[in-house]
């Protein structure tokens, strides 16, 4: 076993890996409308646009929209000769893309365009962006370049001053053709490929993202006599480029598209093996379909020979079942077969097309068989022995199960094979209750459901078996009986959790029993009582007023005042207007009660 | 037993003939007084305490005003002049109201 594994891994190292992906007709259907948007939104700022829709659907050799007069004719309103080189050639190219020369039966550059062009080329100043374009622009009107050998300098000189990657790009794709006087960018290429920055050991891109990456895996592509990529380097850009095959801008498309198509162009083009369908077969269909394409998903070129399924490793314990198969040559010239007959289970299998490889995870399902299944009640204490009901796949119980709290629901079953989900689920209505099964020590799944502790309420409940596995190919529900349980404790209606609550009253302390009136009467005459007995007593003593004058009664009547005012508080003021009211009161009391009695003191005196 | 009824009468003959008429009208307030907290002690007892803020004012109201009133009676007792130099039994009885009046505040406010 090991030392399959290790052929195994062998062959990997010996042979170039591939790509998991390929950029399908369905995701180039998916840059159509983003392409006609481009063309139909026109307006002076986006001349550039016109030319990525035009060159969009030349490069997915998709044919133009109908009519492109109006495009045509907005590239001719907008072209003057003092637009930017770069510009300038995008209308020049997109001109010719969409035939506008035959479209409206005139060239649309003139002399002075040439003579515009050609000072770009001769002005010092152009940097290497300003010298491809106009060299491309020259190329697209079909006129030759003036002194191609001066060109080639001038991109050198402006490549010492400034060697970023975009400048870097534009002049390998200046110098693509300049012929001869190109050969200087070889110098460059090793430089660029190294600065590729690398994700998760996977994907290779340079900094700047999907334009940058674009232009200098173009540019590196079409220099004459450069192999600038291993093959491995090429699968980590055509593995980055597929990441980014959801772009819906038209200049993302071209520049994903363009790219594509450089990498398989070359003789290092990426080969992508995938599933055709799904990973995974049954026992009813073995064909594991394979597809082992471009990144197009179009045939190899030469056909890739031989494609064997090197081995198929079970997941689970390593063990290898199956070497050296080769693969059958599908319905399409893309498609391989690997009839894959083997038992259920998750494998690995490692496959070669040619000099490339892949290993894909692939699940052979198969179906799982219900040997016997037993369903019944037994008692709680376990006095006598349950009453199983034996049941064969389809059928269902005949009566429905008729329980109370002192039963247990036993159910027992046995597969053809484990399974990972085992469920058996009792439902009523809305509501139900899953229950999983266990094996026990005869391999049997058992689950025993003590009915009192589980179950909330009386109810007639259906039963379910359900089954699933990942590498089970019949997953299954069967209902196969009803149970009617009797509980003692009665369903308990439940409140909905949402809506207002009852309100929420204060409650005052009830107030505790009086006694009968007659007996309150009879106490306040008691403490009454005493009064009487004090004015008898007073009286006795000979209590007089001879000493009153006129002169006390101010006193008096402010004294009575405050007393009857701290009645007025007890029966219906409070405190701040007995307050209020009694600082005038007390304040005349005050002033009265002592001019009555320093009187009486100085008659005293 | 007659040595006690001898001291009794003894004792109430000393009182009605010594004791000034001013201070005997005290006296029997005072008398008065004990007599209502007595009343209301008892119903407290028989019946029960509710409403106790009640019961407790007016209890409250019988002892202070007793306290207030054997205050009075001290001022104004003559015996006493040495110890109250400079109090006339007028500013005593001036004092006196004055407590009544504040006491009396807070009974009411405490009565319910």
């Amino acid at each position: 076993m090991i030392f399959h594994t290790f052929i195994f891994a062998g062959l990997l190292l010996t042979t170039q890996a591939s790509i998991s992906d390929y950029i399908s007709k369905s995701d180039i259907q998916k840059f159509v409308p983003s392409l006609e948007s481009a063309l139909e939104s026109l307006n002076a700022e986006d001349l550039p646009n016109v030319y990525y829709a035009a060159k969009g659907f030349t490069l997915i050799n998709e044919p133009l929209p109908k009519s492109t007069t109006d495009a045509c004719k907005h590239l001719e309103k907008h072209f003057n000769n003092d637009l930017a080189s770069e510009v300038l050639y995008q209308v020049l190219s997109a001109w010719s893309l969409m035939n506008c020369a035959k479209t409206l039966n005139k060239p649309l550059h003139t002399e002075s365009t040439v003579k515009m062009l050609k000072a770009v080329l001769e002005n010092l100043e152009s940097n290497s962006a300003d010298i491809r374009y106009a060299v491309h622009a020259m190329n697209v009107i079909s006129q030759p370049l003036p002194n191609p050998a001066k060109i080639g300098q001038q991109l050198q000189t402006k490549l010492k001053e400034d060697d970023s990657l975009p400048s870097v790009g534009q002049a390998l794709h200046a110098a693509s053709l300049l012929g001869n006087a190109g050969t200087f960018a070889i110098q460059y290429v090793e430089d660029v490929v190294v600065q590729a920055d690398e994700v998760d050991g996977r994907m290779l891109q340079w900094e700047g993202g999907l334009t940058v990456t674009s232009l200098l895996l173009t540019g590196l592509l079409t220099l004459p006599n450069s192999k600038p990529f291993t093959q491995v380097q090429a699968d980590k850009f055509a593995t980055y480029l597929l990441t980014r095959k959801t772009v819906q801008n038209a200049k993302g498309i071209v520049s994903l598209i363009e790219a594509a198509h450089a990498l398989s162009a070359s003789d290092v083009s990426p080969v992508s093996i995938t599933f055709v369908e799904s990973a995974q077969v049954t026992n009813l269909k073995p064909d594991l379909k394979i597809r082992i394409s471009n990144m197009f998903g179009e045939p190899l070129k030469p056909a890739p020979a031989p494609v064997i399924a090197q081995s198929a490793t079970r997941t689970t314990d390593d063990v290898v079942v199956l070497s050296k198969q080769p693969l059958n040559v599908g319905s399409t010239p893309t498609e391989f077969v690997l009839p894959l007959r083997l038992d259920p289970g998750q494998y690995r299998v490692g496959i070669t097309a040619g000099a490339h490889s892949a290993a894909l995870m692939v699940r052979v399902l198969g179906p799982v068989n219900i040997q016997w299944l037993e369903v019944g009640l037994g008692d709680t204490d376990g006095t006598s022995a349950p009453r199983l009901t034996k049941l064969q796949h389809p059928s269902t119980l005949t009566s429905p199960l008729q329980a109370d709290s002192s039963h247990h629901l036993i159910l027992r079953f046995s597969l053809s094979r484990p399974v990972q989900q085992p469920f058996l689920r009792l439902s009523s209505g809305k509501r139900e209750i899953v229950f999983v099964a266990e094996l026990d020590s005869s391999k049997a799944y058992k689950i025993d459901v003590n009915l009192a502790t589980e179950l909330s309420h009386s109810a007639h409940f259906e039963m379910e078996l359900i089954l699933g596995d990942s590498i089970m190919s019949n997953p299954l529900r069967w209902a196969f009986g009803n149970i009617e349980v009797l509980l003692s404790t009665a369903e308990q209606e439940q409140q909905p959790g949402h809506g207002p609550r009852p309100e929420i009253k204060h409650m005052f302390r009830p107030a505790e029993k009086r006694p009968p009136q007659v007996v309150s009467m009879l106490f306040t005459a008691l403490a009454a009582m005493p009064l009487l007995l004090l004015l008898i007593l007073w009286l006795q003593l000979g209590i007089n007023f001879k000493n009153f004058s006129f002169a006390a009664l101010p006193f008096h009547v402010g004294l009575g005042g405050i007393f009857a005012l701290f009645t007025c508080f007890w029966l219906r003021l409070d405190m701040f207007a007995t307050c209020a009211w009694l600082i005038p009161i007390g304040g005349f009391t005050f002033l009265a009660g002592h001019h009555i009695l320093s009187k009486l003191a100085k008659q005293k005196k | 037993m007659s040595k006690t009824t001898a001291v009794i009468s003894k004792f109430y003959k000393e009182y009605t003939s010594k004791t000034p008429k001013k201070l005997k009208i005290i006296d029997a307030y005072l008398f008065y007084i004990v007599l209502t907290g007595i009343v209301q002690f008892g119903y407290c007892l028989l019946v029960g305490t509710f409403p106790f803020n009640s019961f407790l004012s007016g209890f409250i109201s019988c002892v202070s005003s007793f306290v207030l009133a054997v205050c009075l009676r001290l001022q104004v007792n003559p015996e006493n002049k040495n110890q109250f130099h400079g109090i006339s039994p007028e500013r005593g009885f001036a004092d006196f109201i004055f407590a009544h009046v504040i006491l009396h505040l807070v009974i009411m406010n405490f009565i319910g």
